[in-house]
């Protein structure tokens, strides 16, 4: 075992370097380098990725490794779990890191196996042992519960971390870049991409956002989720939803918050028409601030906002825009 | 078409869950175990591509004597046959030995074409088994499938959800694909589907026959101690929020002025007491 760390730096569909990888290399820098004591690296996996290796020195990665491959263009999980596998068969990093990704989640366990390493997903909270093994607190049981969970030594450890758990904090270095040789092939990628199709959204994206505004089935319809819109874009926040209405067709999937969905850590999140089912809970129950909108005067989820308005959404949530708007701008 | 769908009973995470005595583990003395949700899912996917292509379905599931009750559950659906590992020390077990534990059944049998998992299991979260058994088997995986597009004999065109978009993939078969939920409505069982699936073949094995040399593990490895990584301790969440609630004068919805003015106590508490804005 070598005594580097490193980052996987996970990419959005634009090629950009998600926020997530900055917050693991800031964690990384703060609380583990100077014990562990070898360099903090990043992984760059990709095609035509090589010139992002300054935007990960700016956060404190002295080294980074590059895999540029034409085979990993696409988000194939053939190619990256290849990738990654010989890098860390190569060099047996001590720990490796990644953010907790719908697509992560796709290879990094494959990774793990090929490789012996330790694994936890979606880490909440990190720390190390008195001999430097990892250590992990994460959800489990429909977040009804945490579990800590501790890595033996003699294995790299690898975990993935929920986004917007920790905060990124430049602290720039020029990164020694080592490119290093994968051989994929074509008979390696068995997965085949047909048809891809990528959603931009001026809004930010859900897992990153400070704020998140969300909708639930008492929207209504597709029409109606403008209301949500109209929110999210006077608090530059990113539009989110319960499965009712994914499932009921009011919008599309990618806006899934919860236990099937995503997982949302925002400064503020706005539940408006959600009753709070524990499996959407669990995708938002770590947000800072929970605000509801709800006509129901019972609705389970009042007991778990912060605050919240029993009123119905039509007639609330036009006003509330309006006032937002006038606050903002003061 | 040999299809095989990988099962487990979990804790019902809908009900209350606390810690044990010993602090690392949940309470299991008065839980429900029911199927994985997401496993149900996995199963009607299962049935459906049997239903089209014809051909068998086989359920296999790891776990202690109760689980053959999400085997039954799975039969009952409309798969054929079980195969069930009875061992009582799988629960916290490393992922990857059992994944090779499982998928060292189905490699016993000649000819399987496609593989399914549940995204996930809900009590442990681990969303690890899934992609893992399709390493141990050899086989490409697509995971979070969305919708099954077209399958036949010989490859699978399906559509999964991705970070900022969704994708449509081909995959030759034999492969293996990981379920979320809504990719279809799982049936329920009939009452004599229930009857019939109690005389449906279940192959009990124990960890005696499985060959731990040709897995490259030792027997050791199943149990806490030969984990990688181990639970050392469970909390449970106190949901600790302000509950401040704006109602109405009559303790229901606020009407026609008071919405106004909730919306500023909200506006005002937002800035001034969370400091959010
Ligand atoms: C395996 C599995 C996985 C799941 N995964 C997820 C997941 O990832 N994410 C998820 O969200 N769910 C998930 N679910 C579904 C979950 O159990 C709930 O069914 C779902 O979250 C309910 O969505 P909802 O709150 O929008 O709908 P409902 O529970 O129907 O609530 C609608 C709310 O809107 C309110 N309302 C109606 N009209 C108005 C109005 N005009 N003004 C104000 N309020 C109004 C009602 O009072 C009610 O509280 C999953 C379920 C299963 C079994
Ligand atoms: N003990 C087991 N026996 C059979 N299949 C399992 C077992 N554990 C996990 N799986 C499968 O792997 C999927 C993902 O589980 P997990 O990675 O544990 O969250 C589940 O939905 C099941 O399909």
């Amino acid at each position: 075992m070598s005594n580097e760390i490193w980052v996987i730096a996970d990419m959005k569909m634009d090629g950009s370097i998600r926020k997530v990888s900055f917050e693991a290399l800031s964690e990384a820098k703060r609380s583990m380098q100077s014990k562990i004591g070898g360099p903090l690296c990043a992984v760059l996996m990709g095609s035509g990725v090589a010139d992002k290796a300054e935007a990960l020195g700016k956060y404190g990665a002295e080294k980074v490794y590059v895999v540029d491959n034409a085979h990993l263009k696409d988000f194939n999980p053939d190619g990256y779990v290849k990738a990654l596998s010989e890098l860390v068969a190569k060099h047996q990093p001590h720990i490796v890191l990644a953010g907790n990704t719908s697509f992560t989640e796709d290879y990094i366990p494959r990774v793990a196996a090929r490789t012996g390493s330790g694994l936890a997903m979606e880490a909440i909270d990190m720390g190390l042992t008195d001999d430097n093994r990892l250590t992990v607190k994460r959800y489990s049981h429909s977040s009804k519960a945490i579990s800590e969970i501790e890595f033996k030594a003699g294995n790299t450890m690898m975990a993935t971390i929920r986004p917007n758990t920790y905060k990124e904090e430049e602290s720039p270095v020029s990164p020694e870049v080592i490119n290093e040789q994968v051989d994929i092939s074509d008979a390696d990628i068995k997965v085949k991409v047909v048809n891809l199709e990528t959603k931009m959204s001026d809004r930010p994206e859900l897992t990153e956002a400070e704020r998140v505004v969300a909708g639930g089935r008492g929207l209504g319809s597709e029409e109606n989720f403008k209301y949500i819109y109209d929110l999210a874009d006077v608090l530059s926040a990113a539009a989110g939803a319960t499965r009712a209405a994914v499932d009921a067709g009011y919008c599309p999937y990618d806006m899934q918050v919860g236990q099937t969905g995503k997982a949302v850590s925002p400064t503020l999140y706005f539940a408006v028409a959600i009753s709070g089912a524990v499996q959407h809970f669990s995708g938002m129950g770590t947000s800072k601030v929970i605000v509801s909108i709800n006509k129901d005067p019972e609705t389970p989820i009042f007991a778990k906002s912060d605050y919240a308005i029993c009123g119905d959404l039509f007639e609330v949530l036009p006003v509330l825009s309006e006032e937002l708007k006038k606050a903002l701008a003061e | 078409m040999k299809i095989v769908v990988f099962v487990s009973q979990t804790l019902d995470t809908e009900a209350r869950v606390a810690v044990s005595s010993s602090g690392d583990s949940v309470a299991t003395d008065d839980v429900k175990w029911i199927l994985n949700p997401y496993d149900e899912f996995a199963v009607e996917e299962a049935i459906q591509t049997k239903e089209k292509l014809g051909g068998e379905v086989i359920v296999v599931s790891a776990g202690p004597a109760r689980g053959i009750d999400a085997i039954r559950q799975a039969l009952a659906m409309g798969a054929d046959s079980g195969v069930h590992i009875k061992d009582d020390g799988f629960a916290e077990t490393d992922n990857y030995t059992i994944a090779k534990i499982v998928a060292s059944e189905i490699k016993k049998i000649d000819g399987v074409d496609f593989v399914l998992t549940g995204m996930k299991i809900i009590d442990d979260e681990s969303v690890q088994v899934g992609i893992q058994l399709a390493e141990e088997l050899g086989l490409p995986h697509v995971s979070l499938v969305s919708k099954v597009v077209e399958v036949d004999a010989s490859k699978l065109v399906c559509q999964k959800e991705i970070d900022g978009g969704s994708v449509v993939v081909e995959v030759p078969l034999p492969a293996l694909i990981t379920c979320p939920d809504a990719m279809n409505e799982p049936r329920y069982a009939s009452l004599p589907n229930i009857m019939k699936a109690k005389k449906k073949p279940v192959n009990e094995v124990t960890l005696d026959d499985i060959d731990f040399d040709t897995l490259g593990i030792s027997r050791d490895a199943v149990g806490k101690s030969g984990s990688k990584v181990t639970t050392v301790k469970i909390e449970v969440p106190v949901i600790d929020r302000k509950l401040k609630i704006i109602k109405g004068s009559d303790d229901t919805t606020v009407k026609g002025e008071e919405i106004a003015q909730a919306v500023q106590e909200l506006v005002q508490l937002l800035r001034d007491d969370a400091k959010v804005l």
